[in-house]
């Protein structure tokens, strides 16, 4: 039986994540109605929320799947977030483990290198320069590979991997294996909270990075969808030229929302199957630190 | 000892890590005295305003990319600026500050302004005598005068936006349903508001439709409450952010009639005249929202109004729905004026590196071709015959083309005319172009955009030219200037007259006096004042 105090506590709980859900959700479901929205509908954007689906249009999707722009933009993003992703992981998890090596010598400094950059940020001139001067100007790669190596995210890797017991590894270093082979076979196997956590937060920082994009791809060719979706958003102010819309009769309004959901896309059908993984990888990567 | 040694190790590699940076040297691009290959091809990359951003550039096999090439031997490498100013802004900085600055680029005042101080910008008055048909249309002496410091010119001044192409509307049909005359004064203005309001105007039987729509739209000459409501403010003589005329220079937030301004939009707000989401509508919130007929008079532009894109979601609507285009409102002193206008430039910057590398008469090439009939019509409307068709008076047209779809004015068309901003000039061939006659789909009216505008620009305006130059208040002057007027508004602060003059000393010590100084002087000096 529980105790009284529990029983209500419980239901503070229940009372707390249903306002929580209900201010998530109300905002989602705000924007995927408005997409759905007819140019013939009359009425307030709450009023919105509640057309029936059998009144719904889809004259926004139509128009953002037949614009060649908005499918380009989507491919150079999911480019960059496959590569940028899969680099990431592959400079990190050699990183995050060499720092969790306790025998390795200097250690110590290499920590502290790896945190520096992480407490003290150049700025973006200096960024601009770096980046310019050794050519990644108008290269997908200037997206991810500045930032390929997250300190943060090492860190959390590096606490998961001290986290792993030591004589798993010491067995395999007396059977005479290398570090690399450590690493492969007996380090990664058991690794894949975190390495899909991980991935997840590298995975959102790329497919949202707006900033590096429109510094540093010129080409109007590889511009990702953060770009464009800009541009759609803020086209009905920007454009003095109105008499013309550049997706046809859909409404702007509606057209802003369904490239905003379109976009969110990948992220949300990746989610629910590294889900399971994320509390626990986080966690375990945080205590150990 | 190993204790000591490895102690030492650390300090040597941190001492080195430290020196080391002091003597990095990096390199020099000189680019001096660079002489162009007269028979190599030149590169030129121009950073461009698009006409649409989000409809993406034009293809890689555009003909006039290839016209460009054959004729003058040079390969146009084409970047579209961002969309929001402040993008262009950070991308042009970042870019500045790499001297990475492209040869050509569109840039905006006060950035400009920076990169000249920085000797990022070439001198480009030798460019002009180069382009004389260019400088008919585009570089009169008024732009040359926008893009001169201490006598020398450091930009290529074109025309901006049409001025003057905003008016007030009403709603012809709810006139006449309700019985009533077009408004002439600001009670006039009222009571049609109230009628609009609790009348039933559309007749559905519900209480859905307000007097007066709006939107909070401000830039740097219309701050405040912004455009949309700047008919209000010309009733009272305080239209736009600076009087520019020399009795009575500085800023109208300063003037007493502000405050009966202020307080006659109060009561709109006060009598629920006005569409309650006009303090969080976005533009396009507000275009839907008179399209769906939530209320009958608002402050809007020709195209956005009548063009036939934007006009249909209304006439599918209301096809027994029409708007007039109606005298601002009449203030207590007989004064009225739909806004205040200036007249906007466009300011394409050549980079010091492109005059460096000898560029710039390849440059003063390709803007004059721009300007060339061939030019002109190929950027602004496309291919003759394919996108367009020139009607009896000389004018682009869409009608009689063999494929409609390929009509310059279809959307999967917009990428061919990305660079119309650099060749038009607001000239009678473009105002007609741009704003054909077309009889609507449902209710078969005739709708000329182009008359629309005329008439608009027919009505009283406050002229602010320049004023758009003078120096804007920093972020938190700025802030405290539009959550003041807000808070009036909205009750959070009582709009007494006490109220207001106390919020007026608070702006003048937040910086508001000075800020006042500055624009006169700076009006003044620059002779803006008339």
């Amino acid at each position: 039986m529980m105790p009284a105090s529990d029983k209500f506590f419980h239901h503070c709980l229940d009372v707390f994540l249903v306002v929580t859900l209900i201010v998530v959700v109300i905002p989602l479901w705000s924007t995927i109605t408005q997409s759905f929205r007819p140019n013939t509908f009359i009425g307030s954007n709450l009023e919105g929320m509640f057309l029936p689906p059998w009144k719904w249009s889809t004259a926004a999707y139509h128009a953002l799947l037949g614009n060649n722009g908005f499918l380009l933009a989507f491919t150079n993003s999911l480019k960059i977030l496959i590569f940028g992703v899969a680099t990431s992981l592959l400079l990190t998890i050699p990183m995050a483990y060499c720092l969790s090596i306790k025998t390795l010598p200097g250690r110590k400094l290499l920590t502290i290198f790896v945190l520096l950059p992480y407490l003290f940020n150049v700025g973006l001139i200096p960024s601009y320069l770096v980046i310019s001067g050794i050519g990644l100007t108008n290269h997908l790669a200037a997206i991810f590979l500045p930032s390929a190596i997250s300190t943060y995210n090492c860190l959390i890797m590096r606490g998961f991997f001290e986290g792993i017991p030591e004589e798993l590894k010491e067995s395999a270093r007396i059977d005479g294996a290398p570090e690399w082979y450590v690493l492969v076979r007996i380090i990664l196997p058991l690794s894949k909270p975190i390495i899909l956590t991980i991935g997840l937060y590298y995975g959102v920082s790329f497919w949202n990075d707006f900033l590096h994009a429109m510094l540093y791809l010129n080409e109007n060719s590889l511009q990702p969808l953060p770009i464009l979706l800009r541009n759609i958003l803020i086209a009905s102010g920007m454009n003095e030229f109105v008499e013309v819309n550049a997706f046809g009769d859909a409404p702007i309004s509606a057209i802003k929302a369904a490239s905003v959901f379109m976009s969110a896309i990948p992220m949300i059908i990746a989610y629910p199957f590294i889900q399971k993984y994320f509390t626990k990888g986080t966690l375990l990567g945080s205590v150990k630190g | 000892m190993t204790e000591m040694l490895k102690k030492l190790v650390v300090l040597i590699t941190l001492a080195f890590s430290l020196i080391v940076p002091v003597f990095a040297n990096g390199t020099q691009d000189t680019g001096k005295g660079k002489k162009l290959d007269p028979n190599a091809p030149v590169t030129i990359e121009l950073w461009y305003g698009a006409a649409a951003t989000e409809a993406g550039p034009p293809p890689a096999d555009w003909g006039a990319l290839k016209i460009i090439k054959d004729k003058f031997n040079i390969n146009l490498k084409l970047t579209a600026l961002p969309s929001a100013e402040n993008d262009q802004d950070v991308k042009i900085n970042a870019a500045g500050a790499g001297n990475a600055l492209p040869d050509l680029f569109m840039v905006r005042r006060p950035v400009w302004q920076k990169l000249v101080q920085q000797g990022l910008i070439a001198n480009v008055d030798d460019m002009y005598p180069q382009m004389p048909n260019r400088c008919k249309t585009h570089y009169t002496e008024d732009s040359i005068t926008f893009t001169t410091i201490n006598g020398k010119s450091y930009g290529l001044a074109s025309p901006g936006a049409i001025a003057k192409n905003e008016g007030v509307l009403i709603r012809k049909d709810w006139l006449d349903k309700l019985g009533l005359k077009e408004p002439v004064t600001t009670e006039d203005y009222m009571n049609v508001m109230k009628a609009f309001t609790e009348k039933d105007p559309d007749g559905d039987g519900k209480a859905d439709t307000y007097g007066y729509g709006a939107f909070i739209e401000t830039n740097n000459y219309e701050e405040g409450l912004g455009r949309r409501m700047d008919p209000f403010f010309g009733a009272y003589g305080v239209a736009g952010t600076w009087n520019m005329t020399k009795a009575n220079a500085g800023l109208n937030v300063l003037n007493p009639a502000y405050f009966d301004a202020l307080s006659y939009v109060k009561q709109m707000v006060d009598n629920n005249v006005i569409d309650p989401n006009w303090l969080s509508y976005k533009k396009d919130d507000f275009r839907a929202a008179w399209k769906q007929g939530k209320f009958g008079i608002m402050r809007e532009q020709n195209a956005a109004y009548a063009a036939a894109a934007n006009y249909k979601p209304f006439d599918e609507n209301f096809p027994n729905g029409s708007w007039i285009i109606a005298n601002p409102p009449k203030g207590p002193d007989g004064k009225s004026a739909v806004g205040a206008f200036t007249t906007g430039y466009r300011i394409y910057a050549v980079s010091a590196k492109a005059a460096q590398a000898g560029k710039k008469a390849k440059i003063a090439q390709l803007l004059e071709w721009m300007s060339s009939d061939e030019g002109y019509y190929l950027l602004g409307w496309g291919v003759k015959d394919v996108n367009y068709k020139l009607d009896a008076k000389g004018v682009p047209t869409t009608k009689g083309l063999a494929d409609p779809s390929k009509a310059f004015t279809a959307p999967e068309m917009i990428p061919l005319t990305q660079l119309k901003n650099m060749v038009y000039y607001n000239g009678a061939v473009e105002i007609a172009a741009r704003y054909p006659a077309y009889t609507t789909a449902k209710s078969g009216k005739i709708m000329d955009p182009g008359d629309v505008l005329l008439m608009m620009q027919t009505k009283p305006w406050t002229n602010v030219i320049g004023s758009d130059t003078l120096p804007n208040p920093n972020a938190d002057l700025k802030r405290f200037y539009e959550q003041g007027v807000l808070e009036f508004l909205t009750g959070k602060r009582q709009l007494t007259k006490d109220n207001w003059n106390a919020w007026i000393a608070e702006f003048k010590k937040v910086g508001g006096e000075q800020w006042n100084a500055d624009g006169i002087k700076y009006a003044k000096d620059n002779n803006l004042l008339k």
